[in-house]
């Protein structure tokens, strides 16, 4: 690992003034950061440790229910940023209003990890591809080394993206959290030089064509911080689930996560259908066509499996003509669908 | 049917033949004595000792997996802490170990590290450094470009492999097994392949070396401190007996810690031209590319049978790969050879030689790639008879061993079945494929069975017995959670008639008393066998002692006298007797010390070094009467999601013949240990190889999936043996290889009749039971 | 929560920290780290990027815990940061300034008597009775993962235990038994 300056401000005002400098990095759990940089595909200069700012600045290790805002008959939860995945997981308020979080949390990582990880930092994760962790082995790496070539193209990593990866770059974005949160339209609260903006959870990852490279994940500009969360109450997402599939019983990443909500009416009509994926694709991805289809009809076997294969179809309005074979990770066009139609299932009572 | 067959070979009891006996004498379940100072983080493993003046050392591997190599260290010399770069250009020539057969290596010069890529990941170059954190970044500023272009060949499975050669002395014949199969009522063929798999022991591989003139200390989790030493001393042309291995504790060794690998000796070379202590320790990505783990292999297999489900013969053709540099075979013919009663058999193998380091053992050797081809295609055949698969198994159940014609020392194989089946209630089964269903779960269950042979080396060992009335067993033998140190005080406090706990124990240096590899199952039998002899030696003295000396209490006592509980009395004496401490302290002698060894009558010293330091000596010798072997059955229950190719291990019985077991309640551990590691070979383990590159791109225990608790159901481990004096002087047979044998097949198996998917790559991930069709 | 400019930043960044502001330079090298292990003060002579499990065994000499992997992917380095559990491996030693550290060492109760040997935590003694390891070189690990897992109340089912202790990998395969030896803990403790 390269050495690096480490500061630990006290204020957030303080944390984003270093962490604009070049080549700092925030650190907040560490168990992103000091993993990458001692895998060599991180190189910070000035580390930024943030992980006790909470004592300064409450909000930003605080869940809260914000009064008066949601629209459906609930109230916004508001997770600091700097709460562990351990404490929100276990947070009996977010657990009632949204189980997927919650569930995606509790079937991420492991039970020492979580007790380190942060929601922002969660998020922020970046890809498992071992390409992109390896540079000494494999030097071409956009993510890494911008028009330096994709390693992991024509590889044999079935962690890969299956959908929306593009020629120069195919990792797939790993993280559980961000699936649940996309599908239930969170914001990020986003507080830079240029002030404080929100951003919707789905907006804040950048795909390679979306950045114009692959080396950049997010549209957060140098200095910016996630300070927190907010989770609208729905009811679909009081009524969801995360259903995350992998080799492994536990501590591994997902081969495919899914998260899904539903509110059903008196007549079991789907009034609101929520689905957001993970594993699959360089960002989570919201399958909009998918929970269309599925309103206003009751939830039936055929259509959850319709909504299935819609989640996993090409975009029309995507450019798939860069769209690199999907390789190793063909099969997710198979299995994604079935994860799709399985947790609706669950959530209908049929499965 | 079959259950009433197998009615008689249901043992009386479960659990060990010797359940009952007081814990602190063999047989007897005596809690770990090595347990307070491992739970405790006292235990100091090898890598933790710390010398004064400690540098560290990083190694540089191979970017590219063949082609000459241009390595330039200036910017790595230039970095801060850095005290020492070591490139194949300024290293200097040493000489070559001898294998471990004791053959000389190659004549001239010998170095570890040499300018061209033989595999990627190849240790090529190292920095040493003040600090760990100065090593590392500084090893990642060694600058190594490869040749464009080289050719190379990645892995026995891709499709580009070389065909490899044929080797011809391990082909096993009998019969005719060509003609058998043209006129065999039933033929089912079928090609099985397991891939390149790691031992991931937790603790990772490297050393402290520290040179005291022309002497040589080093500070090494070693399975085989002996074997590692003698490699060590040829190398640097020095005598044997100046090379020290301290290794009280591994960290799991599974076959990984036994050689002497050549990285080893930059650390070495490193320490003597600084003259200061060398630290290496592997990163856990090193450790995939440093040493070998499992080689891949593939088994075509024929077998005929009659229209009863008589085998009529087998055919094996099997291949393996190995490295440019060394033959290692990973043959699953042995495997194939001796489960079952055949009368026309042959195994052929062939070596692939592929830019890989070269493999290693990997627990259970050949006979757990081996018995997943063989029980798989028994379980193929069972199926296209629509016989139950134990039916099949006990209809061609081998009486004597198929290949030698030998009896059998012992084998409770049928034993193992009937208590097995009736555990896992295996008689409930429903022959077909599909039958059991839970929700949107397939249920199925599988079995298969599995072998390990008995061998076994000459040893030696000390006995002490100091005036405080406690004993000591010192032995060269080693220690990495089989028991040793726990077995061999029970050894010792039974021969002599001690509490277990007035017997301490030294292990693994090599000034001890010397002892063979700690592989192949044999060190539990032989270092005991040593140990008794020892011990009881030393008992005849103490009681010489006692019935002789003019001061003791017990002078004339009788012929001999009882100890137990640390006391001496008289036969049928029945008083208090007099403690051992107060001998010597009646007598003023000064304690007693015993050396005794298992070597044969009249054994040289240049015997004495190669049955340490060699596996000459090894085996129980072709003029043996029987042939010997541990014998397993598995009975495993999986839970299969179709819709997403999840299997979930639910159940696993395994009933185990391993002769008498020292310490029933460490042996189960092994053996359930030696499953689970069967699990992962079956779901989850697996170097996934860029054959574009050369290496496993999972070099990692985040995607190389070893099983988490989360994986492992409840085991239940069935002991069915009983002591075989045959296979070895106190009875037991192989107990630390033979649980993981069968697992993967049992598993396969229970997959297939969850779901009529037969796969027969491993390991059974996901994807695969998502394409496969049903009953192809 | 690092957000990744493009194209990589080149120049260093020590040049103009606030003063107000503590700045562990790369530069300077080692500084002297005040950790809180096991209820002792120890200052350690650090680089900022030197983690808590190297600072431990190579710094303090506390070798309990151990390395096996660097990367939070096998759980052998868990220790305790203020009562939680947490990889030593992932932790810088200057992020654990100011915190308690618990490790293996720690566990047991020293008796009043200091030549007497320590007394056991009821999972350390749980762990000898299940026979719940082997090598025992993720042992301490397990050890610590159980503690936590114990009083995080996990332990309503065996298949609760197996899934918050699945952090910790274990070679030897010693699983089913430190199911027990947590469940029997878990028993004793409540």
């Amino acid at each position: 690992m390269k050495n690096f300056d480490y500061i630990r401000p006290e204020t957030a005002a303080e944390a984003r003034d270093a962490a604009a400098r070049p080549g700092a990095r925030l650190l907040a759990g560490g168990t992103t950061l000091v993993d990458l940089a001692r895998a060599g595909a991180e190189t910070p200069d000035l580390v930024v440790d943030i992980s006790r700012l909470a004592a300064a600045e409450p909000r930003l290790g605080a869940i809260e229910a914000l009064e008066g805002e949601g629209g459906s008959g609930g109230e916004t939860l508001r997770l600091g940023a700097l709460v562990t995945m351990a404490r929100a997981e276990a947070d009996p308020t977010l657990r009632l209003a949204a189980p997927a979080v919650a569930q995606s949390l509790a079937l991420a990582a492991s039970p020492q990890i979580r007790n380190m990880a942060t929601l922002g930092g969660n998020l922020l994760q970046r890809t498992r591809c071992p390409y992109f962790r390896d540079p000494a082995a494999f030097p071409s790496c956009n993510k890494r080394a911008p028009g330096s070539g994709c390693s992991a193209l024509g590889g044999p990593w079935k962690g890969r993206a299956a959908l929306g990866a593009t020629a120069s770059c195919v990792a797939a974005y790993p993280g559980d959290l961000a699936a649940a949160l996309v599908a239930f339209d969170a914001v990020v609260e986003i507080a830079g030089p240029e002030g404080v903006r929100d951003l919707p959870v789905a907006g804040l990852f950048l795909t390679p064509l979306d950045a114009g490279s692959a080396a950049r994940d997010t549209g957060l500009a140098p200095g910016e911080m996630i300070e927190g969360i907010r989770l609208p109450a729905s009811a679909a997402a009081a009524r969801s689930t995360y259903l995350k599939i992998r080799d492994r019983a536990s501590y591994e990443f997902a081969t495919v996560g899914v998260a899904a909500g539903l509110d059903l009416g008196p007549d079991g009509t789907v009034r609101d259908a929520r689905i957001a994926l993970t594993g699959v694709a360089p960002v989570p991805l919201r399958a909009r066509a998918a929970e269309a289809a599925l309103l206003g009809a009751p939830l039936t076997e055929e259509a959850a499996a319709r909504a299935g294969r819609l989640a996993f179809a090409p975009d029309p309005a995507g450019p798939d003509s860069d769209a690199p074979d999907p390789g190793a990770a063909r099969f997710k066009l198979t299995l994604g669908p079935r994860v799709v139609a399985r947790a609706l299932l669950t959530l209908g009572g049929l499965a | 049917m079959t259950a009433e067959i197998l009615a008689p070979f249901l043992p009386r009891k479960h659990g060990s033949a010797d359940d009952g006996l007081p814990e602190g004498v063999l047989g007897g379940r005596l809690a770990r004595i090595d347990g307070p100072a491992k739970v405790t983080g006292a235990a100091a493993f090898s890598l933790e000792h710390r010398p004064e003046g400690l540098v560290y050392m990083a190694l540089v591997r191979a970017p590219v997996a063949a082609g000459a190599l241009t390595v330039d260290a200036e910017a790595a010399r230039a970095a801060p802490g850095v005290v020492a770069t070591l490139t194949p250009e300024t290293f200097p020539a040493l000489a070559s170990a001898s294998d471990w057969t004791g053959a000389p290596g190659p004549e001239g010069p010998w170095r570890p590290i040499g300018p061209e890529a033989r595999w990627m990941g190849q240790p090529v170059a190292a920095v040493v450094a003040e600090t760990w954190e100065e090593a590392a970044e500084a090893a990642a500023l060694v600058r190594i470009s490869g040749e464009d272009g080289a050719a190379f060949a990645s892995d026995l499975h891709a499709p580009d492999a070389p065909e490899g050669f044929a080797m011809e002395p391990a082909d096993i014949v009998w019969g005719d097994a060509e003609a058998a199969l043209a006129g065999a009522e039933t033929v089912i063929e079928a090609t099985y392949r397991t891939p390149r798999e790691h031992h991931v022991a937790i603790e990772p591989h490297g050393m402290i070396a520290q040179w005291d003139g022309d002497r040589l200390t080093i500070h090494e989790p070693s399975q085989w401190v002996d074997g590692m030493a003698r490699a060590h001393a040829e190398r640097f042309g020095i005598p044997f007996e100046n090379v020290r291995i301290v290794s009280p504790y591994i960290g799991g060794g599974f076959g990984s810690k036994a050689m002497a690998y050549a990285w080893s000796a930059l650390a070495i070379q490193a320490a003597r031209d600084l003259g200061r202590p060398v630290k290496l320790a592997l990163t856990r990505a090193q450790t995939f590319t440093a040493l070998g783990g499992r080689a891949a292999t593939r088994s075509t297999l024929r077998i005929g049978a009659d229209a009863e489900g008589k085998l009529v013969g087998i055919d094996l053709n099997s291949a393996s790969e190995t490295s440019l540099d060394a033959i290692w075979p990973e043959n699953p013919g042995p495997p194939a050879s001796e489960m079952y009663a055949v009368p026309n058999f042959r195994a052929r193998h062939r070596l692939v030689q592929v830019n890989s380091v070269t493999p290693g053992a990997l627990r259970a050797p050949g006979e757990s790639p081996g018995a997943f081809g063989l029980e798989c295609a028994m379980d193929e055949l069972a199926w296209a008879l629509r016989m139950d698969p134990l039916s099949l198994r006990l209809k061609n159940y081998a009486e004597t061993d198929p290949r030698s014609g030998k009896p059998w020392s012992t084998r409770r194989l049928r034993e193992a079945f009937a208590a097995g089946a009736e555990r896992f209630g295996w008689w409930d089964r429903p022959l077909a494929p599909r039958s059991m269903r839970e929700g949107r779960e397939l249920i199925g269950w599988g079995m298969a069975s599995g072998a390990f042979p008995v061998i076994n080396t000459p040893a030696e060992a000390r006995v002490r017995i100091g005036t405080d009335g406690r004993a000591e067993v010192l032995s060269g033998g080693t220690e990495m959670g089989q028991g040793t140190y726990t077995i061999l005080a029970q050894t010792a406090a039974e021969a002599i008639g001690l509490p277990a706990g007035a017997v301490s124990v030294r292990l693994g240096d090599s000034e001890l008393p010397g002892a063979p590899v700690s592989g192949g199952s044999q060190l539990a039998n032989l270092m005991t066998g040593a140990v008794m002899k020892a011990a009881r030696a030393a008992r005849d003295e103490l009681v010489a002692l006692a019935l002789t000396h003019p001061a003791s209490p017990l002078r004339d006592a009788g012929n001999d006298l009882e100890i137990s509980g640390g006391r001496l009395r008289a036969p049928r004496d029945g008083g208090e007797g007099v403690s051992i401490a107060d001998l010597f302290a009646a007598t003023g002698a000064p304690g007693i010390d015993v050396m005794r060894d298992t070597l044969p009558e009249g054994s040289t010293a240049q015997d004495r070094f190669e049955t340490f330091t060699t596996v000459t000596r090894m085996g129980r010798g072709a003029n043996s009467p029987t042939a010997s072997m541990s014998w397993i059955a598995h009975f495993a229950e999986v839970r299969v999601d179709e819709d997403f190719g999840t299997v979930r291990l639910s159940r696993l019985v395994s009933a185990v013949d391993a002769g008498r077991l020292y310490n029933p309640r460490l042996a189960e551990s092994q053996v359930k240990g030696g499953a689970i590691m069967g699990i992962g070979m079956a779901l989850l383990e697996e170097g996934v190889i860029d054959r574009r590159f050369g290496r496993a791109i999972n070099d990692n225990l985040g995607d190389y999936l070893a099983p988490t608790q989360a994986d492992v159901p409840g085991i239940e481990v069935i002991d069915v043996g009983v002591p075989d004096y045959d296979a070895s002087a106190l009875g037991g047979k192989a107990v630390g290889e033979i649980g993981i044998v069968g697992v993967a097949p049992a598993i396969a198996n229970a997959v297939f009749h969850a779901t009529g998917k037969r796969i027969r790559d491993l390991p059974i991930t996901l994807e695969k039971v998502l394409e496969t069709p049903a009953f192809a | 929560m690092s957000p990744h400019p493009s194209p990589n930043p080149t120049s260093p960044a020590s040049a103009s920290a606030p003063a107000t502001i503590p700045i562990l330079r790369a530069g300077a090298t080692r500084r002297p780290v005040r950790l809180t292990i096991n209820g002792t003060e120890r200052t350690l002579l650090l680089e900022p990027r030197a983690s808590l499990l190297d600072a431990l065994r190579e710094g303090a000499g506390l070798t309990g815990t151990k390395k096996g992997c660097d990367h939070g992917q096998c759980g052998a380095c868990t220790v305790h940061l203020d009562g939680q559990r947490a990889l030593a491996c992932l932790t810088l030693a200057v992020q654990a300034e100011g915190r308690e550290i618990t490790t293996i060492e720690g566990l047991a109760e020293t008796a009043a008597d200091p030549e007497a040997d320590p007394v056991l935590h009821a999972v350390q003694r749980a762990f000898i009775d299940r026979d719940a390891f082997q090598c025992g070189y993720c042992t301490p690990g397990q050890i610590m993962s159980a503690v936590a897992c114990i009083r995080e109340g996990r332990t309503g089912s065996d298949d609760e235990i197996r899934e918050a202790m699945s952090g910790n990998l274990c070679r030897c395969g010693a699983y089913p038994h430190i199911v027990a030896a947590v469940r029997q803990a878990a028993e004793e403790l409540a």
